[in-house]
């Protein structure tokens, strides 16, 4: 996929060269939504709308990473949805019991093409990274999404967050600092494997 | 053992990252060595980031490609809508067309207007002079050129200035009538009502003129209904074109 022939044809309005680089970046997209919104159906909204708005504004793009400034049209998307979600709070995205108590192990949110085992492990991690990343602010939870779970180095968040380098550093160092405290409690419900194979990669 | 301040939690994960200077670097790896918390704290960011980077990745659960209707791209109009397009131009030409040919129109029907109110002004001379001396021919006399007019009149001039004689005079005797002061004030007088009398009568002048307004009387408002729908037309285009830009909502 020649990435920059693709962009150009987009910016002359070529729907279909747009729509190729969508499928490229979709999933890159609705991954980063679902983590900074922790709600699929919203989560699939603001990526809808991101597109359509990257689309409509592909005349600013000025060269650079493609994927960073994509994400940060989802970022903002997901701000927007994060700003309504706080005007119209909405029922959580965990089942309750009868009891009104949260399920511990959502199982509907396994893959379904994993084995039972691997699922279960999947399902807690997911649960554990999802309900510490609730508790960040939404700025510092952008930027740890972007920079951890999705893999962008620095400047590529900076782009993607619109702010500056020393800004995303001593963000990106707070955010892990308070999932790290988070997520101790959830060392002893994990897979010691997830630990071990940590610990002895590094 | 210390606990690591804000600004040693930044550092470490900047150095987790590769984000230090070389020099910084150097700072911190000593500091690391010498202090088991700082080493404890940056294991922990270490095991943090790596679970981090453990979480699965979910496909989406459709694809978010535009269509055309989305990203507000219209399909090829028809042939006959930029046809249509153009109604505001054609409106334009139409009323300049209309104004221009209403102009030519009015200062034509004008020109006939005056020119056949002249004939009979023109002809009425040769009434004028005949009419005592020879009222039979007055009405012939209306539409005939005034250089005829003379020849009628020979015989009936021709009796008081001859004194009864009933032998006609010469030809060149009879050419120029002379007469009295009482004469032609009395032919002044009895010609003058039937001249006008004819003119307002007069069937042949009245007729090209009505024949000539009423055409116009038809083309001025046929002109105008077509420009009328013409600008319709173009200002409903214009309409439904803003609405399809700017979709409600």
């Amino acid at each position: 996929m020649d990435e920059s022939a693709l962009i150009l044809d987009a910016q002359h309005g070529d729907l279909q060269a747009f729509n190729t680089l969508v499928l490229a970046y979709q999933d890159v997209l609705f991954n980063t939504a679902l983590r900074i919104l922790n709600d699929e159906d919203q989560a699939a909204d603001a990526v809808q709308d991101a597109f359509l708005s990257a689309f409509r504004a592909l005349n600013s793009y000025r060269g650079g990473s493609f994927r960073a400034w994509l994400l940060r049209t989802v970022t903002n998307a997901c701000y927007d949805e994060l700003r309504r979600k706080k005007r119209r709070p909405t029922t959580p995205l965990e089942p309750e019991t009868a009891d009104g108590e949260e399920v511990e192990s959502p199982l509907w949110l396994a893959d379904p093409h994993a084995s039972p085992e691997e699922s279960l492990d999947q399902a807690e991690l997911e649960h554990a990274v999802q309900h510490c990343l609730e508790n960040l602010p939404a700025d510092f939870r952008a930027v740890v999404v972007l920079a951890d779970i999705q893999g962008l180095d620095y400047s590529e968040v900076a782009v993607a967050v619109h702010k500056p380098l020393g800004t995303i550093k001593s963000r990106l160092a707070r955010a892990r600092s308070r999932l790290r405290a988070c997520l101790q409690g959830y060392r002893e419900l994990l897979p010691a494997a997830f630990r071990l194979e940590e610990e002895s990669s590094l | 053992m210390t606990t690591p301040s804000r600004r040693d939690l930044e550092q470490l994960s900047a150095y987790l990252d590769g984000q230090l200077s070389q020099s910084s670097q150097a700072r911190l790896e000593l500091r690391i060595k010498s202090d088991p918390g700082l080493a404890s704290a940056l294991e922990e960011l270490r095991q943090t980031r790596a679970f981090l980077r453990r979480t699965p990745h979910r496909r989406s659960p459709r694809n978010f490609t535009l269509t055309p209707g989305m990203a507000g791209i219209r399909p090829p109009v028809p042939r006959l809508i930029p046809v249509l397009s153009w109604a505001s131009a054609v409106a334009m030409l139409f009323f300049i067309f209309t104004l221009g040919a209403g102009l030519i129109g009015q200062l034509f029907v004008g020109q006939t207007a005056s020119m056949n109110a002249a004939a009979p002004m023109g002809s009425g001379a040769g009434p004028l002079a005949a009419a005592p001396m020879a009222p039979s021919n007055a009405s012939s006399a209306t539409m005939v050129p005034v250089v005829a007019a003379p020849a009628p009149l020979a015989p009936a001039t021709a009796a008081p200035l001859g004194g009864g004689s009933s032998n006609p005079p010469p030809a060149d005797q009879t050419v120029l009538p002379t007469p009295t002061v009482e004469t032609s004030i009395m032919s002044v007088e009895q010609a003058t009502p039937p001249a006008v009398s004819r003119f307002a009568q007069s069937p042949a002048a009245p007729k090209s003129l009505k024949r000539q307004v009423n055409y116009w009387l038809f083309i001025w408002p046929g002109m105008a209904v077509i420009l009328g729908a013409a600008s319709i037309a173009a200002w409903g285009l214009n309409k439904r074109a803003f609405q399809r830009k700017n979709p409600p909502g």
